[in-house]
């Protein structure tokens, strides 16, 4: 098997408002989208023909794919017009695969070992993974190796494989798509037809983000697993211990002290006295000024966090400039997405260009949306729709 | 990055070779050579574009040959530094893409045993060794002088009096295509794409044997096979990554060149420039000079100049300059050019030279003409543009003057600080205004029934007005006129009416209240007004009749955001008129006459 498709059209409306501006493929991960750890796990496998469905918010996957050539591999688009479903997806590809390629969700965090075995299997079939709590996901039945039934989202537990959305298909599969959306409709259509498809447990990682806290575990799961490495400068008088890496021409200045597992990216400037603890990731561009703590969280690219800040279990999408003094600590939290309330220990969720003046302080579980403006001393909870003005 | 590309079949290889070559000019296109065996083998290589090459080399009659079109990072592009590269009996030429990490030390090792070395590249080390190890078997000889080699490559090998090619890659892309009685190699599938729609994959540590009729692949001295794959797409998409046109891929990276050039710059750890000139106590004015979409960036660059050196600054279009009998020889003279080698700014470069003028070029072209005239030379890091109607390298020009500026400002700390925060700011700004292009798109409709355009602005702004109406006008082809809002008054009025809308560009600055009284007598007068206005600008949303919201900056800034709320404009207007937007009418991208 020499090629892949890849699903990256959806929006991920669940984790607004970090997909307003784009899709949930491109939400960073340690500093990379996690789009390009499926890329760059097909790329170890020797996948390098691969085929982008794109459609929400495109732009951005072309801006950061591009023809693919940094990731070793060579990229086709196809656009999908609007986003019906995985198999209305798959029928967008029909005139560029071969006759037999995979299949993969661009969402899910995906490692190369995850897929070394798949990547042989013959069309017809599907990778399945334990899991403990199944009431995401698909369940898969099977028997001896062959799959019997796919159950979406069951009520009560039938099983606890699951179905990880990762396909070997032949051309084939497009003689049975129909008018069907989803593949797994698609699959237990062919199954009722007698046609055989194979089942191949995986215990790699493969791990998918739902809501916006998801990004925390997913950073945590991937940072553990980045060597460390230095690009730029640590000026003397510095502590760096475990696992960081420091990006090109990023500056460390003096008395700070990073615990890793902490990834910084480029031309950044952090310190003096700053506090990196685990699990935290830096985008591109940040600065971040004196006195500042930042533990478990996921900052993105051209940020500025100024003095005495502190952030925990917190995400801080791009753009956004703290004068000083913000706070976000974390603690338990009644976070309201899509109707449901969940449970978790969260700090705050930032979306892209907010500004907060001096001394805000955000309450654990608070979401503020995309560029709303906060003016200092203000206490904030809950979810502020974008564009809001706190005053 | 560099484009590579090698020819065996019955046709005549050089034409094939050229064509192959204009098609990889979006990897780098600062020099470029092919070679062909014809008996031995002939070179013809030069620091000249593809279609300068084709015009300028002789013919060669052969039916095999390999060639190279380069972008060069590190050393300057030249003849003698251009691919191909040959060994020392000249029976074997080399093109290549990547680095050799090791060269330096290959080099003193092949030059101790007597080679000889005519260029300063890292890739005149492969054609050595492999003329070293050769012993009658070229794809054995390519094979030894690879375990010499570290670092990244995809070469191709042609050598004389053997009827085949020898391709190698490690880190860098390469593949074969396939025909009927001929074969290519390239470093991508669009290269050849008019050829065949047949191609191999090579794999890191494949070593391909390519002969007229068959295609042999080895791993370690062991034969393997790999797969044919039929290609499905169409030429150039893969290039333009996505993207139906290279403008509109060269305006999304915009964000990307911002943090690159900011960085490049701003880095602390030492200068990448050292420009003393601009401390020295003499230094009482400063000159700009440039054509076209630069010669924008200059006059925004004056702004930017007097705001932050606290120096007169005057900007002259570099052709016209050339008729101004007197230069100021104590003025330190900037010279603004994509190409490094637009003829008029060179000219008037040569010129202040010669008056005794400091001359600073600022260039996206490492070793450009301009870089080799001037005193000192700043480089954009924009990357290769392809799009005709610049874009991308104007910002990237905006970058380095705020960057000089702001380096040896004379403003006061507190205005520095947070002008620092702004500019660290500005990637994320710029990628606003691309996510709001929907909006955009839908002006464009509007516009695009119209066939004269005013575009106005005032101060910083009234420059980014002149760069709008040139970027509509140029893909458009609409009627576009720009003018200082003030102007407007003095004659223009007379044209307005309901079938000329006005663009006009509000800042919140010193010159808002005057743009707000300029809008209300070009709306008394009937005309249509967009206005491009800063989010959260009530008084606009009830004056203008279409508002372009962009974030909100630092009036200093504000060029820049506004640039590509304009560029965005003229492109989906060009696109809903089906205009041929890469390669507009009448025009050529670099222009080397006066």
């Amino acid at each position: 098997m020499k090629q892949a498709v890849i699903l990256a059209a959806g929006e991920g409306q669940r984790l607004r408002p970090f997909t307003l501006t784009k899709p949930k493929v491109m939400l960073s991960i340690a500093d990379k989208p996690i789009l390009q750890y499926v890329v760059e796990s097909l790329a170890q496998n020797g996948i390098r023909h691969i085929v982008i469905v794109v459609g929400y918010r495109r732009e951005q996957v072309f801006d950061y794919m591009g023809a693919g050539e940094q990731f070793g591999v060579e990229i086709v688009y196809i656009t999908q017009e609007k986003q019906l479903g995985t198999a209305h997806a798959l029928s967008q590809v029909k005139d560029v695969v071969e006759d037999e390629f995979l299949v993969l969700p661009g969402d899910n965090l995906i490692e190369a070992d995850t897929i070394a075995q798949f990547v042989a299997m013959k069309p017809n079939a599907v990778l399945v993974k334990k899991v403990d709590d199944t009431a995401r996901y698909g369940v898969v039945l099977t028997e001896k190796g062959v799959v019997k039934d796919i159950v979406e989202k069951p009520k009560e537990a039938k099983g606890n494989i699951v179905n990880t959305g990762i396909y070997a298909f032949s051309r084939e599969i497009f003689d049975f798509v129909g008018a069907e959306l989803d593949i797994p409709d698609v699959l237990n259509g062919m199954l009722a037809q007698g046609h055989a498809i194979s089942a191949q447990e995986t215990d790699g990682i493969w791990l998918d983000v739902v809501y916006p806290w998801d990004i925390l575990n997913l950073n945590d799961a991937i940072l553990h697993r980045i060597p460390a490495s230095l690009g730029g400068t640590i000026e003397a008088g510095a502590s760096v211990k475990g696992l960081v890496s420091v990006g090109k021409d990023t500056v460390i200045r003096s008395n700070s002290y990073i615990v890793g597992p902490v990834v910084i990216g480029e031309d950044c400037d952090i310190g003096p006295n700053v506090h990196l603890l685990p699990s935290t990731s830096i985008g591109d561009n940040v600065v971040i000024s004196p006195f500042s703590e930042i533990k478990n969280s996921v900052i993105g690219d051209d940020v500025s966090i100024g003095p005495g800040s502190i952030m925990q279990d917190s995400v801080i999408d791009d753009g956004c400039v703290m004068k000083g003094h913000f706070t976000a600590c974390s603690g338990e939290a009644e976070v309201k997405v899509d109707g449901e309330y969940h449970l978790v220990n969260v700090g705050a969720m930032l979306g892209v260009g907010c500004k907060l003046g001096s001394s805000v302080v955000a309450q654990a579980g608070a979401i503020i949306g995309n560029y709303s403006q906060i003016q200092a001393l203000k206490l904030i909870s809950g979810k502020l729709p974008d564009r809001s003005f706190v005053v | 990055m560099c484009g590579i590309v090698g020819y065996i079949g019955d046709k005549q290889a050089q034409s094939i070779l050229l064509n192959c070559l204009r098609r990889l000019e979006y990897r780098g296109y600062d020099s470029c050579g092919i070679a062909v065996a014809v008996g031995g083998i002939k070179v013809y290589k030069d620091a000249v574009r593809v279609e300068a090459l084709g015009k300028i080399s002789p013919r060669f009659k052969g039916t095999t040959g390999i060639g190279h079109t380069r972008w060069a990072t590190h050393g300057e592009p030249s003849q003698v530094n251009a691919h191909p590269h040959l060994d020392c009996t000249g029976k074997i030429a080399v093109v290549h893409n990547g680095v050799i990490s090791n060269y330096q030390e290959l080099k003193r090792r092949l030059a101790s045993e007597g080679h000889n070395f005519v260029s300063e590249t890292d890739t005149e080390v492969i054609p050595h060794l492999i003329g070293k190890y050769y012993d009658g078997s070229l794809e054995k000889a390519v094979e030894a002088a690879l375990r010499d080699v570290e670092g990244s490559y995809a070469i191709i090998v042609l050598i004389a009096g053997e009827p085949k090619l020898v391709a190698a890659r490690k880190d860098s892309p390469l593949i074969i295509g396939t025909g009927d009685r001929e074969n290519f190699i390239a470093s991508d599938v669009p290269a050849i794409l008019d050829y065949t729609g047949r191609v191999i994959y090579l794999e890191d540590g494949d070593i391909g044997v390519v002969t007229k009729h068959d295609i042999k692949i080895r791993r370690d001295g062991i034969e393997v096979a790999r797969e044919e794959h039929e290609i499905l797409w169409s030429v150039e998409e893969a290039q333009k990554a996505g993207y139906e046109h290279f403008m509109l891929k060269e305006i999304h990276e915009q964000p990307r060149v911002i943090r690159n050039t900011l960085g490049e710059y701003t880095r602390e750890t030492e200068p990448v420039v050292d420009l003393t000139v601009m401390r020295d106590a003499g230094v009482e004015s400063m000159l700009m000079v440039a054509c076209g979409t630069s010669y924008h960036a200059a006059l925004i660059g004056r702004y930017i100049v007097e705001e932050l050196l606290r120096i007169p600054a005057r900007v002259e279009i570099a052709s016209e300059f050339n008729y101004y009998s007197y230069t100021l020889a104590r003025t330190v003279a900037l010279a603004i050019t994509q190409s490094g080698e637009t003829a008029d700014t060179l000219k008037a470069m040569k010129r202040l030279g010669e008056a005794g003028c400091r001359v600073i070029a600022i260039t996206n072209v490492v070793g450009s003409t301009a870089s080799r005239i001037a005193n000192q030379t700043i480089y954009t890091r924009a990357g290769p543009e392809i799009s005709v109607a610049a874009t991308k390298s104007l910002v990237a020009q905006l970058m380095v003057l705020y960057w000089l500026a702001m380096s040896y400002s004379k403003a006061d700390a507190r205005q520095l600080a947070s002008l620092l925060v702004e500019l660290r700011q500005l990637p994320s700004k710029v990628q606003q205004v691309l996510d709001d292009e929907a909006k955009i798109m839908e002006y464009a409709k509007y516009l695009s029934g119209y066939e004269d355009v005013f575009f106005i602005g005032r101060g910083i702004n009234f420059p980014v007005a002149l760069e709008g109406a040139l970027k509509l006008k140029e893909i458009s082809y609409i009627h576009a006129e720009a003018y200082a809002a003030g102007e407007m008054k003095h004659g223009p009025f007379a044209l307005l009416g309901s079938d000329t809308p006005v663009i006009a560009i509000v800042a919140k600055d010193n010159t808002y209240e005057a743009m707000l009284t300029n809008i209300k007598e070009i709306k008394a007068r009937g005309s249509p007004v967009i206005a491009l206005a800063e989010e959260g600008d009530e008084a606009i949303e009830e004056l203008a009749d279409w508002v372009i919201t962009v974030p909100q900056v630092d009036a200093i800034f504000s060029p820049v955001v506004n640039t590509v709320a304009l560029q965005l404009l003229a492109y989906y207007t060009a696109k809903e008129r089906g205009c041929p937007i890469d390669f507009p009418r009448n025009l050529a991208k670099s222009v080397t006459v006066e």
